[in-house]
């Protein structure tokens, strides 16, 4: 029983964490068509604002000294301004490329933050402590969840809650979701294209700075390349939940979530390494069997 | 002067000429058809004046105020309301936010909630439906819901892409109807692409024959249904067979 409800807890925080940044990359590719590669790098981007710019080993706090109650709205508005502020410099001048020029560029976004970061702050992964107390396990249904699964969980809730709510009862949610639907035909009915955008970006960073958070808290590492692993398994969601799907990023983000925890837990010990590849493997057969994603928008229904 | 001037525009999609050279002028509260084959730039010429397609040449005004250059979203602002081919609605909103969503250009609030309440008058079932998926209606229902929707940015001329397209005859009756009974109460101007000359000729108002990208007739929609006329833009100057010229 106790080993249930820890691989609950596990399952829920990890799929909640890979649900937070699917939707990050679902939000623009809503609006913009666009799958932003760099979404992974504005995660570290966020991580590494926490601590002094060096390149010394050890990690000297800089934001992250700042208390909660203001280092939270302040990391999430980074995220906001950096994907903002990479709309305005890269991706305005490709609204109207290709799809595919687009991704690319998103690509070299990527790289020339991360290289950015290596420069600054060194390659090396550094230690970092944020809010060490959360990790202290507290005992719940006779399992030891770490205070701080709680915390992402009940996080995720709130940010999905807060996000539908968003989507469903403001202008700009409506403008969004028409947007997503058929941007040309919103634009005729007097929906500013920048406004929508800038919208999605500032919110799709805001997300990455909340992963971001979370993982620095849970792995106590700035890594560079963190946020190109999580950015992999969150684009893999969005695939795999139909791609501009909100619901669906965040639906197939959980189950991703979920099953590599169970199988982490039920996969004989031998086979644990490859534990990947038969998340993957998995991941395959769900596109074979439904190419249009588990959970397709409407939009992409055809009408007559 | 008029309300909608367009001198002189030409519209391309690459090196391919959709539009060219092509003068028309639309006076306050008229009705004109766009008619012509298939490929003749009709929906092109729309989609110049709502600016979703970009001229290569000359300027399009309403009202005196420029257009050309400007984003959809600022013709919208301006008073341009467009019903486009194929209606697109948002079929994943409900049919009541597909008729907000044309209202963020709007500050008046009242007059917002007083406009969505005459559009549940005259078209009760959308009113029935306002809260389900607009996806989920008919094609009529849908193309009542599209003119609905054009109707919430408070225009001054409506631009309607192949209204009967996919409709039954009686449910495009039905679709004309109202847009003629709307632009009698409202005062709107109308630009209707109809490929139906009869069609255009039975509502009645000024026609206008595309061809090739350019206009190769005009006059009052009940003459233009003259076979010499309708032939020679269906087929160049040589009208040999008439009979599918409807």
């Amino acid at each position: 029983m106790s080993n249930l409800a820890q691989l609950f807890f596990d399952a829920a925080s990890l799929g909640g964490l890979y649900a937070m940044a699917a939707l990050g990359i679902a939000l623009i590719f809503g609006v913009m068509k666009l799958v932003n590669f760099a979404h992974g790098e504005y995660i570290a981007f966020c991580v590494f604002a926490l601590i002094v710019p060096s390149t010394d080993a050890v990690a000297v706090m800089f934001l992250g000294k700042a208390p909660a109650l203001i280092l939270i709205p302040v990391i999430l508005g980074l995220g906001a301004a950096i994907a903002v502020a990479s709309e305005y410099v890269v991706f305005r001048h490709l609204r109207k490329a290709d799809p595919v020029a687009m991704m690319i560029a998103s690509f070299a976004l990527g790289f020339v933050i991360r290289n950015a970061l290596l420069a600054t702050y060194g390659g090396r992964p550094k230690a970092v402590s944020l809010w060490p107390g959360l990790n202290t396990p507290v005992d719940i249904a006779g399992a030891s969840v770490p205070l701080l699964q709680l915390i992402v969980i009940l996080s995720t809730l709130l940010v999905v809650t807060g996000l539908a709510l968003l989507l469903k009862k403001s202008r700009i949610g409506l403008e969004m979701r028409a947007a997503a639907e058929n941007f040309t035909m919103a634009r005729l009915l007097g929906v500013r294209a920048n406004r929508v955008i800038t919208g999605a970006f500032a919110l799709s960073g805001a997300l990455a700075a909340a992963v971001a958070l979370i993982m620095v808290t849970q792995t106590g590492v700035a890594d560079v390349r963190m946020g190109g692993q999580i950015m992999l398994v969150a684009f893999i969601a969005t695939v795999l939940g139909g791609l501009g799907s909100l619901p669906g990023a965040v639906a197939a983000g959980f189950l991703v979530g979920i099953v590599s925890v169970v199988l982490q837990a039920w996969l004989p010990l031998e086979a644990r390494p490859f534990r990947d590849a038969f998340l993957y493997t998995l991941v395959i057969v769900c596109l074979l069997v439904r190419p249009q994603g588990l959970f397709v928008p409407a939009s992409a229904k055809p009408r007559v | 002067m008029s309300k909608l001037g367009v001198f002189d525009i030409a519209v391309r999609y690459g090196k391919v000429p959709a539009v060219n050279d092509l003068t028309l002028h639309v006076d306050e509260g008229e009705r004109v058809f766009v008619s012509g084959p298939n490929g003749a730039g009709k929906s092109s010429l729309l989609k110049a004046i709502s600016g979703a397609a970009a001229t290569s040449h000359g300027r399009i005004e309403l009202d005196g105020d420029l257009l050309t250059g400007r984003p959809p979203e600022a013709i919208a602002r301006l008073g341009i309301s467009m019903v486009p081919e194929g209606r697109d609605i948002f079929g994943s909103l409900t049919v009541e936010e597909n008729l907000r969503v044309g209202t963020g250009l709007r500050r008046d609030a009242e007059a917002v909630e007083e406009d969505i309440a005459e559009i549940y008058a005259n078209f009760p079932i959308l009113g029935e439906r306002r809260a389900a998926a607009a996806g989920a209606l008919s094609g009529g229902q849908q193309q009542m819901l599209a003119i609905g929707r054009a109707l919430m940015t408070n225009p001054k001329l409506i631009m309607v892409d192949e209204p009967s397209l996919g409709l039954a005859p009686k449910i495009v009756d039905q679709v004309y109807d109202t847009l003629c009974t709307l632009q009698e109460d409202r005062g709107l101007t109308l630009l209707i692409v109809e490929q139906s000359s009869l069609r255009a000729a039975r509502v009645g108002g000024r026609m206008v024959l595309m061809r090739g990208g350019r206009i190769v007739g005009e006059g009052n929609a009940a003459d233009m249904v003259d076979r010499d006329a309708l032939a020679a833009a269906y087929f160049g100057q040589s009208p040999e067979k008439t009979e599918t010229a409807t």
